[in-house]
């Protein structure tokens, strides 16, 4: 279901679709021939998020811009469409928070395993630093105390 | 008993020996890690100096030239494999993120300079140094393995 | 005898990676099973940094990305911001830029020349292509006075002009360059060993290469012709006349014929380019060393440049004020690296090392 459509400042066309509907319109794109997906990012507008997909071809330059907002974080994950969704999903449940049902192997790929928060989200508090360490078997371990790491 | 002429003497025969074959140990992380394989081609050439041989292994090398970011998740790992050098060995802080963080200070992944981590002898200012410069930094390491003055 | 799968971890730290990756590789002896990449032992980010900085101080971190094709790097943002912010930029200034991106390209692939040689166990390509590469960048220390971060493309144009030295010292490498890149070739080409090296070894189907978002060199030579500046060109790459190498080996030998033929190409678009040079200004004049402070933009834009590793592009949303309210790089590196697990399965290690060599991830661009 689109709910809104236009051209953004740099001359591309945008969709913006119900969250419902999210992988059902990614399909369509796909069939019409969109089989390259450029770039997928997340925008952090204080009251809800926007998970923004580039959509290109391999044949030509055609490009779509498809959006969708989400208020609690959670989305259907499109890794069965595309084997690069696998790893930019990852990165946007590291840095922004928004979990995607039906991945694979949701971890955490920049930061070490046991971070506590999301840093780019705009109320993220970057006075309160962590401290890393390693254990013995080679895991990390964060926590908020300076003497217990760097 | 270690301040007698006879001590002494050997002691400053081994430094000389020591500051005159420093081989490095390849640690560059980030974009300083490019000069420092420009200082190793054939234009500028440090092998003149002594450091023939850049050694992959910590347990073969006097030297470590930490170039490049050390970001919180690389820190403890750093920390091992000084611990894994043997003795005497010498520490040189090249370019100015691992001086003391670099441009990316204020960040919330960057350790702010590797002085928080190892004892360093020489710091290298420069964003990236040019490879002039880790010559000089090598000379001056130099001076101070002679007159035994580094930290162990 | 039962069979033990033995788990090894190729550290962040070893002699053969290009920077800070580790692998956990699972071996049946000496065959791998299956290697993970675990990556961000740099992540520096340089994403949630740029928010807080006016839009001409985000450069420094643009050029820092990809520390060995910096051109390349600062054009993807800055033609992002001229386009959020409507800034117009002189003919000659587009023309300049054109020239510095290619130079930098060949810069940018001798590296990968040298530690290539490198990683096999071959040293003498090291020297050979190292000392190429200062040729290249005493041109650029003309230009912008550093070696490796050069700060040189902003926003409205370029920093600087080219000095009157500049004219003597380019014809001169543009006349010796072909024979030298012929004699490194050599190195490689004539080598029975590295033949039998990379020849049938890291095999990547087209279809595995477009599912998982992969372009640039490693993309053409598993026969796909895709080219950024041939399918949706910007600056002025249709109006001077090259050609794009594909090859249809899809193995390591195939990825290496490419890219030295890129470097043949990109010395014609150089040469055609300083031809065509106009006499004019260098830099939009509103926008001159303290009008860069006054740059303002409302609204997203994304503008795709093809980098020695792939596709580049920052998506910008800016809301109207001073500083940008949203940076998101789109790395090419990112995406090569994430195939390596589709590729190595059934080699030996040292196929392993070879192969991640010939995919060549720079680690300040897969981390930000």
């Amino acid at each position: 279901m689109i709910i809104e459509e236009g051209v953004l400042k740099d001359g591309t066309k945008y969709i913006l679709v119900e969250k419902s509907t999210l992988i059902e319109e990614l399909n369509n794109l796909k069939n019409q021939g969109y089989d390259y997906l450029i770039l997928m990012s997340a925008v952090d507008y204080k009251k809800y998020r926007e998970v923004v997909y580039h959509l290109g071809s391999y044949n030509d330059n055609r490009k779509i811009v498809l959006k969708v907002r989400t208020e609690d974080d959670i989305l259907q994950s499109s890794t069965p469409l595309w084997g690069a969704a696998n790893w930019f999903e990852r990165e946007i449940y590291d840095l922004m928070g928004i979990k995607f049902e039906g991945h694979p192997n949701l971890k955490r790929i920049f930061l070490p395993e046991g971070w506590h928060g999301h840093p780019l989200r705009k109320d993220y508090d970057m006075s309160k630093k962590q401290y890393v360490n390693m254990k013995e078997d080679g895991t990390d371990l964060v926590s908020f105390n300076p003497e217990d790491g760097w | 008993m270690r301040d007698t002429i006879l001590f002494t003497t050997i002691e400053e025969v081994l430094n000389w020996g020591r500051s005159n074959s420093v081989w490095p140990f390849t640690f560059g992380l980030a974009c300083c890690a490019i000069e420092m394989m420009a200082a190793q081609g054939s234009h500028y050439d440090i092998a003149r100096f002594g450091s023939e041989i850049f050694r992959a292994s910590p347990r073969q090398a006097d030297l470590m030239i930490v170039a490049g970011t050390v970001t919180k998740k690389m820190a403890p790992r750093v920390r091992r494999l000084y611990e894994q050098m043997a003795s005497p060995r010498y520490v040189i802080a090249y370019g100015s993120c691992a001086t003391s963080g670099g441009p990316y200070r204020f960040g919330y992944s960057v350790v702010e300079g590797v002085d928080k981590i190892i004892p360093v002898d020489v710091y290298v200012p420069g964003c990236p140094p040019t490879p002039e410069a880790l010559i000089y930094a090598i000379n001056k390491l130099q001076e101070k393995i002679r007159k035994g003055e580094t930290e162990k | 005898m039962e069979e033990k799968i033995l788990e090894v971890n190729f550290g962040p730290q070893h002699p053969s990676t290009h920077g800070v990756l580790r692998l956990k590789v699972k071996l049946n002896g000496e065959t791998v099973l299956s290697a993970e990449p675990i990556i961000g032992y740099l992540h520096r980010n340089a994403e949630k940094l740029s928010e807080f900085n006016y839009y001409a101080s985000n450069l420094i971190f643009m050029d820092r990305l990809d520390y060995v094709g910096n051109h390349n790097m600062e054009l993807g943002y800055v033609l992002a911001v001229e386009k959020l912010a409507g800034i117009d930029v002189p003919e000659r200034a587009i023309w300049l830029r054109m020239l510095f991106a290619e130079l930098n390209r060949i810069a940018s692939h001798l590296v990968w020349a040298g530690t290539m040689g490198l990683d096999l166990g071959m040293i003498t390509p090291f020297f050979y292509a190292f000392r190429e590469r200062e040729r290249i960048l005493q041109l650029f220390e003309m230009v912008s006075g550093a070696r490796l971060t050069y700060n040189y493309i902003s926003i409205g144009g370029v920093y600087n002009d080219l000095p009157n030295e500049f004219d003597e010292k380019f014809k001169e490498f543009v006349n010796d360059f072909p024979a030298r890149l012929n004699e490194l070739k050599s190195l490689f080409e004539k080598n029975e060993i590295f033949i039998q090296r990379m020849k049938g070894i890291g095999i990547l189907p087209p279809e595995v290469a477009k599912s998982y978002s992969i372009t640039g060199p490693v993309l053409r030579a598993s026969g796909v012709n895709y080219d950024i500046r041939k399918i949706s060109p910007y600056l002025y790459y249709d109006k001077v006349d090259f050609e794009i190498p594909i090859s249809h080996g899809m193995d390591n030998y195939a990825r290496f014929e490419v890219r030295f033929k890129e470097m043949e190409q990109s010395l014609k678009i150089a040469k055609q380019v300083y031809e065509k040079l106009p006499p004019g200004e260098y830099q939009n004049s509103l926008y001159k060393k303290s009008g860069l402070i006054n740059i303002k933009g409302a609204g997203e834009s994304y503008v795709r440049t093809e980098s020695p590793r792939g596709e580049f592009g920052v998506y910008v949303v800016g809301d109207g004020s001073k500083k940008p309210y949203r940076v998101r790089i789109r790395s090419p590196a990112f995406h090569n690296l994430s195939a390596v697990n589709e590729m190595v399965k059934g080699l030996k290690i040292a196929d392993l090392i070879a192969t991640l060599s010939t995919l060549d991830p720079v680690f300040g661009e897969v981390d930000r």
